[in-house]
């Protein structure tokens, strides 16, 4: 099956809409914790509602190689086995720690993804700040294997929906913790609440999209300390509502580090290196912030002499 | 009709205005090893700026939210005055051009 017989997001949809309508509603009247910016919400409405704009200048590029890989498969898995889709559950979300991860660890991706981050809010509307140029990155490229092992392009297509409608809700404040086996096996707004944090603690972990194991698994997971609440948004702030700068900033910022480039190294590092990476370290990335905060720590626990 | 509503509901983040010491609180999130001098205060309490050795740090409100910005401390001192106004260029993602009324600014000692 080539086209997904429906998709979960545009489902979702008026999920999302009362959803937000309800968390409001809640925080106005102090039942649950919700901040809320007008200028903020409508910048993230505006991501949202436009992104599928952009999306479509590489929707046909990657649907297409979807398909080409798809037509040469090493196995048949048939949409409608159930064993199927435990194993893409499994699977897309597997693929979806890596693509995010590297979308936070590598500035050419996180170019795309750092718009998401850009709120100083924690609200479902910041869920809806997605990206508009993550086509153009090829992060798309890291559900092919999916489609080589022998699931549709449909197949894949529903169960990255599925991700998605599933990662709306944990971008509140108004829950606080769940159940403790529901907290150790699956993402939630607690978990995420530390995504989204830039307190260097907090810096560059947990990646998941459903399942926080893979965080476990592979060392990035972080669990939110009551002493240490989050505190939203980047290392440095944008300091504006507009879509625009939101949407393109790091770009712009990666053109202008090109243009005082002096060797192929200093390209690369970047393009590729961290966000933050600097021929003479001079800036600060995630790994150098989160290393100083450790050293102060230290010397703070230390006793004078 | 969501941003009418977020608008209508009244539920932003409180961000009284500025003294000294919460925005010693809030440079020190952004800049915790920096050893702040001096700080002049917006009248309105809408920003701050403060001396840190040869460097500038900038304090803005966006909204219900704060926004730091860094220069250096000669670009700052040497930014003009108008109408009470001292007009400094923000370097960053987003440069943009604020106009604080501080007070106590300019400082009798560069």
């Amino acid at each position: 099956m080539l086209e997904a017989p429906f998709d979960p997001v545009k489902l979702a949809v008026p999920f999302f809409i009362l959803a937000i309508v309800l968390e409001i509603a809640l925080g106005r009247l102090h039942v649950a914790k919700a901040e809320y910016e007008a200028r903020d919400t409508l910048a993230s409405l505006g991501m949202g509602l436009l992104r599928g704009i952009p999306l479509l200048l590489t929707a046909g590029i990657a649907f297409g190689a979807m398909v080409w890989v798809w037509e040469h498969r090493i196995f048949t898995i048939p949409f409608t086995a159930w064993w199927g889709w435990v194993a893409i559950f499994f699977l897309e979300d597997l693929v979806y720690y890596a693509f995010h991860r590297i979308s936070h660890e590598r500035r050419f991706w996180w170019a795309a993804h750092v718009n998401h981050h850009s709120s100083q809010h924690y609200n479902l509307s910041t869920a809806l700040r997605q990206t508009w140029t993550g086509g153009i990155t090829g992060t798309w490229a890291l559900w092919l294997p999916l489609a080589f092992l022998g699931f549709s392009p449909a197949q894949i297509a529903i169960q990255q929906g599925i991700s998605l409608v599933y990662q709306f809700w944990i971008h509140t404040e108004a829950v606080g913790r769940m159940p403790r086996w529901f907290e150790a096996v699956f993402n939630t707004p607690s978990h995420h609440r530390v995504h989204h944090a830039r307190n260097p603690r907090y810096l560059d972990r947990n990646y998941a999209g459903i399942l926080i194991i893979w965080d476990r698994m592979f060392g990035t997971f972080q669990a939110e300390l009551d002493e240490e609440k989050p505190r939203y948004g980047l290392i440095r702030n944008l300091g504006t509502f507009n879509i625009l700068t939101v949407a393109f900033h790091e770009w712009i910022a990666i053109a202008r580090d090109l243009a005082s480039a002096r060797s192929l190294r200093e390209v690369g590092g970047y393009l590729f290196g961290p966000p933050g990476w600097s021929p003479d370290g001079s800036r600060d990335t995630s790994e150098s912030l989160r290393a100083r905060w450790a050293a102060r720590q230290a010397a703070a626990s230390t006793p004078a002499e | 009709m969501l941003g009418g509503l977020a608008a209508l509901a009244r539920i932003t983040r409180p961000a009284p205005p500025l003294d000294e010491a919460s925005a010693r609180t809030l440079l020190a999130d952004d800049y915790p090893e920096a050893q702040v001098d001096r700080v002049w205060l917006a009248a309105d309490g809408s920003a701050a700026l403060a001396r840190s050795g040869d460097r500038a740090l900038f304090l803005f409100r966006l909204g219900d939210a704060w926004v730091a910005r860094d220069l250096s401390w000669a670009q700052a001192v040497s930014a003009p005055v108008r109408q009470g106004r001292l007009w400094l260029p923000l370097p960053g993602v987003s440069p943009r051009l604020a106009r604080p009324a501080l007070a106590g600014w300019p400082p009798e000692t560069a």
